[in-house]
């Protein structure tokens, strides 16, 4: 650095970095109902929130500063990055064996690449938003919130909520022993008190699929898996060790097929109002997004018709 | 997975002990009546965390999971 270069204008930074800031930091507000969710938890995920947004908005500013030794950098704190993953994937997988309705390894795979995409994410707004800032700070700022806006839209994937409809139903017994949830079987039943119990407190309802799209998503196990794990979170569930039998299921109306899944749980709260906005509200799992999915009957009607 | 359990059987329950045929892997406990019977899956199941299923003969079974809780 000699005199020769002109002095660096730090405007483009602050607001790069304020960009991938709060890109960030909004995320935190989609991600309560799991994760984090305590103090301790958010200090980590701000601190990352101040790194990555740091990384995304210094590059340009450097590379104008002809120091590109800094601009290299960004590469190998993306390799850092990689662990946040890993981490995250760690916590909960440790967390797995010691609740009762595990969120499934694939919610748990969704939630982690989540937090590594929002990281990056938080980089590239912040990228973009001081490279813009860099031509003229009020487009830079203006800039900033259209790609905040733009990140929030793209990067929030469905909710369950917008692929099926979710409607409470009763729950009865079948030829003596198997539990169904309106047309839906779940399970069998031996013990005559769990019988009682599930009569006496379970609540159930049936999800059915508005699309093949919400089929497809109801078909994968560990979609519902994590629909059970967000209903037990919201409203309970009346469940010990020793009592396996009463484990919230989620299960496809079999052997007709139809794509109907339904759902019942022995809560500790009695809302249905509460069940329904969690399971409304769980996301739509990757491993369950089956883009190719199409219903071999549905498809045939339509051939004909 | 807690949702996809692989259970394997582990105790069979029955009235009838003449459905019932033993040298399998599970052990038979005859009891006898249906009242008797409800009573020892209860117990077998609460102890093991086992699953009760009725065979609607006479004869209950239990089946653990292996990652059942």
């Amino acid at each position: 650095m000699s005199g020769s270069t002109p002095p660096i204008n730090w405007d483009p930074m602050i607001v790069g970095f304020l960009a991938g800031f709060i890109s960030r930091v909004l995320y935190l507000r989609s991600g309560k109902s799991h994760n984090p969710g305590y103090p301790s938890g958010y200090i980590i995920q701000l601190a990352i929130a101040v790194i990555s947004a740091m990384i995304g908005s210094v590059v340009i500013v450097a590379l104008l500063g002809k120091e590109f030794t800094a601009a290299t950098f960004l590469t190998l704190a993306a390799t850092q990055f990689f662990n946040v993953r890993s981490n995250e994937r760690k916590t909960l997988e440790q967390e797995e064996g010691l609740i009762l309705v595990g969120r499934g390894a694939g919610y748990i795979e969704g939630i982690a690449i989540t937090y590594e995409a929002r990281n990056f994410l938080a980089m590239l707004t912040a990228l973009a938003t001081s490279l813009v800032s860099e031509l003229n700070i009020w487009a830079g700022i203006v800039g900033g919130i259209v790609f905040i806006v733009f990140g929030e839209m793209y990067m929030s994937g469905p909710r369950m909520g917008e692929l099926v409809d979710v409607k409470p139903t009763e729950l009865r017994f079948e030829k003596g022993s198997l539990l169904y949830a309106g047309s839906v079987m779940l399970m069998e039943v031996g013990l005559a008190d769990s019988r009682q119990r599930l009569t006496k407190y379970g609540m159930a309802v049936t999800l059915t699929p508005k699309n093949a799209r919400g089929q497809a998503a109801l078909w994968n196990i560990a979609q519902r898996q994590a629909i059970a794990h967000e209903a037990a979170a919201a409203v309970g569930v009346q469940k010990d060790v020793g009592y396996p039998e009463q484990t919230p299921l989620c299960r496809m109306d079999m052997p007709a097929g139809t794509g109907i899944a339904a759902f019942a749980i022995i809560p500790v709260e009695r809302d249905m109002e509460k069940l329904i906005k969690a399971i409304r509200n769980v996301p739509v799992l990757e491993s369950g997004k089956w883009a190719r999915m199409h219903d071999s009957r549905k498809r045939k009607e339509d051939a004909h018709g | 997975m807690a949702d996809s359990p692989t259970p394997a059987m582990f105790a069979i329950i029955t009235t009838n002990k003449d459905s019932v045929m033993s040298g399998g892997m599970a052990p038979v406990f005859v009891a006898a009546n249906d009242v008797e019977r409800d009573r020892v899956a209860m117990w077998l199941c609460r102890i093991t965390n086992a699953i009760v299923h009725d065979l609607h003969n006479g004869t209950v079974v239990l089946t653990v999971s292996h990652s059942s809780s």
